[in-house]
């Protein structure tokens, strides 16, 4: 069940060699290369901002919007874009695959690593952005920021997990791709990404609770937006689901492991 | 032992290419029952079938045989890209597979970060790779272009960087698929001589290749594989001579399926004498395509000349499909004196043992003046196969007895 965990563990070298080479690769040639990975970001929150200060009035409890969303929506374009890279890695990688001995736990992988890099560089500007708010007095940072590296490894051990199951079973099922994107898309809505999870009604909110990723937005607004401690259900929520999301994803890879070089 | 490798019994499936998708979606797969839905059944096509052999550690072996006969899945299964359908590979010590030249090099990023990640595909650590980069190089001859991206690289290039990154990774075994067919001469004779070193360090090389003399000349053992099964897997010189007959009578047999007799296509000559049909006859006296080594056969020629002629010699030569003379023969040198030929006529060339070694023959025929100048000359008239128990080089297969004394003996 965790042999594809296991082994991707040992190409680590291998993995950060290829991802190295997919951001190289994607930036070469740009004149300002890495830096158009943090124009992005930039971008959006300079938009974020000038939206919801000039054009939409947010509630109160959220103020800086434009801060509440950046963070929340650089951590779901991780999640979203690793799953749907996931989802095409073998077919893109089809030639390395068929012609060398490379293990093919490696492909997922390179395709979370290569987000995980992306979204640590935008992290910098939601640093950067926040420090700037709090000198303005509109957040004060304290220590509960301390848990988000928690957050973020549960997290990628989850996307990790569900990596796997897709690249998997995309090899398998053509339209896996196109399931996927739908997915990720009524997801984004349905996760308290754009909106705290104590702005959804009451009664909705049991619903809420059958989302894994809520538990992982309500912690990212809690910690680096509110500043307050994790609620304990949600740590509990987040590592069952990264216990429950590497166990399946591992055992479904592996299921499938010995046709991918074949079939992709 | 490292360099060791033993394939049991081994089976390739692969499940159709066209199948595959068609029952593919996880629509299907969740909608329909297994009974509905005639896409749902797997068809497999076998790859190989029931292979087994053993190569020693510091052999040299050529894998040849036709485009889809499997060689490229023996190597993959191999390699551990694919897996059997049944029975074993094993494979001792580390293993580097050779199956496309810079396979997995990234167009848009340079020489040295592609060797990288090619060098620890190939299994080196990191350090390795970076101590073995100027050798690499220098045997690439890249090394104007090193910081370059593949993409500006002549294909030469990449290939050359693309078979020194496998050459220096040092494995027990090499991989090897038709990579010299890529490369210019300079390139081939490099590989050939990293062979070489190879085999002198005792390192197993696996290669497969359609240059069939190449493999002959550097493989001490050959393995041709037909349709997914091992039809030979003897010393190089052989597997290839068997390989070759086997190429050239499938030849023959879409080459010579119309004329029955032969003598149909136009010959060269004055045509004073014409030869109306040659045909080639078995010991009982029919008509024959395949004789049996060692038995009689005759060669029946019918003639008929407008005019009567008093100066005629009649020929018959045989040669390998390949072109080496087997036999030459012809009426004046066997002593016979010509007196008339007129009208039609018949003449038959009988051998009491057709001796020849297992293989495919061509046959011509002639009928010419005294001198050489043809009346009716026909090349390549009819093609021949023919067939033994017993197998050797060469093209004479005489009838032969092995006779020992002293402390030799076999088994009975």
């Amino acid at each position: 069940m965790l042999e594809p965990i296991a082994r991707a563990a040992r190409q680590h070298v291998l993995i950060a060699a290829l991802t190295r080479r997919e951001l190289a690769a994607r930036y070469r040639g740009g004149a300002l290369g890495f830096l158009w990975s943090l124009a992005n970001p930039l971008l959006l929150l300079a938009v974020y901002a000038v939206v919801f200060r000039y054009v939409f009035t947010p509630r109160a409890e959220i103020r800086p919007y434009a801060l509440f969303l950046f963070g929340g929506v650089l951590v779901w374009g991780f999640v979203s874009a690793s799953l749907s890279d996931a989802s095409e890695t073998f077919r893109q990688n089809g030639p390395l695959l068929r012609k060398t001995t490379v293990a093919p736990e490696v492909f997922p992988s390179v395709a979370v690593g290569a987000r995980l890099v992306h979204l640590l560089l935008a992290l910098l500007v939601l640093g950067v952005a926040t420090v700037w708010a709090s000198a303005t007095g509109s957040v004060r940072p304290s220590a509960a920021a301390f848990a988000f590296p928690l957050v973020l490894l549960l997290l990628v051990a989850t996307v990790f997990g569900l990596a796997l199951a897709v690249s998997a079973l995309a090899v398998r099922f053509a339209d896996v791709r196109d399931v996927v994107g739908n997915l990720l898309t009524l997801a984004f809505f349905a996760t308290p990404v754009l909106y705290p999870a104590n702005a959804v009604p009451e009664r909705f909110r049991p619903l809420l609770r059958l989302n894994p990723f809520a538990a992982f937005f309500n912690a990212v607004h809690d910690s680096v937006f509110f500043f307050r401690a994790v609620d304990p259900s949600d740590w509990l929520a987040m590592a069952v689901a990264a216990a429950a999301s590497l166990a399946v994803g591992g055992a479904l890879f592996e299921r499938w492991r010995d046709t991918i070089a074949e079939e992709a | 032992m490292p360099g060791a490798i033993r394939v049991e019994n081994v089976s390739k499936l692969y499940r159709r290419a066209d199948r595959r998708r068609r029952g593919g979606s996880l629509k299907s797969a969740l909608l329909s029952r297994p009974a509905e839905g005639e896409g749902r059944r797997d068809e497999f096509v076998p790859a190989l079938t029931e292979v087994s052999f053993g190569v020693e550690a510091g052999e040299t072996v050529g894998v040849i045989g036709a485009n889809g006969s499997g060689k490229s899945t023996l190597l993959k299964l191999l390699a551990g890209i694919v897996r059997p359908t049944s029975g074993r590979v094993s494979v001792d010590g580390r293993l580097a597979a050779l199956l496309e030249l810079g396979a997995g090099f990234h167009p848009e990023i340079s020489g040295r970060e592609n060797v990288e990640v090619a060098g620890l595909l190939l299994g080196l650590s990191k350090k390795e790779v970076a101590s073995r980069l100027p050798s690499i190089v220098r045997f690439a001859g890249v090394e104007d272009f090193l910081d370059a991206p593949v993409k500006t690289y002549s294909s030469g290039m990449a290939v050359r960087l693309g078979f020194a990154v496998a050459a220096h990774s040092d494995p027990d075994v090499l991989l090897v698929d038709e990579v010299l067919a890529v490369g210019d001469e300079a390139f081939a004779h490099r590989c050939l001589e990293k062979f070489s070193e190879f085999e002198r360090s005792g390192k197993t090389l696996l290669f497969v290749s359609h240059d069939l003399p190449l493999v002959a000349a550097r493989c001490r053992r050959a393995i041709w594989l037909e349709r997914g099964r091992i039809a030979a897997d003897a010393p190089a010189a052989e597997a290839v001579a068997r390989y070759r007959e086997r190429v050239a009578a499938e030849e023959a047999r879409t080459r010579f399926a119309s004329p029955a007799s032969g003598g149909s296509g136009p010959g060269i000559g004055s045509g004073r004498a014409r030869l109306e049909g040659v045909r080639l006859l078995d010991a009982a006296g029919r008509e024959a395509r395949r004789l049996r080594s060692g038995e009689p056969a005759s060669v029946e020629l019918s003639v008929e000349a407008a005019d009567a002629l008093s100066d005629f010699v009649f020929g018959v030569g045989i040669a390998t499909v390949a072109g080496v003379a087997v036999l030459g023969v012809n009426t004046e040198a066997d002593g016979l004196v010509p007196e008339t030929l007129s009208g039609r006529g018949r003449v038959v060339l009988e051998i009491p043992s057709m001796d020849l070694a297992p293989g495919v023959y061509s046959l011509d025929a002639a009928v010419h003046a005294a001198g050489g100048a043809p009346y009716d000359y026909r090349r390549d008239v009819l093609r021949f196969e023919v067939t033994a128990d017993r197998r050797g080089l060469g093209v004479w297969s005489p009838g032969r007895r092995w006779r020992a004394e002293g402390g030799v003996r076999w088994k009975t």
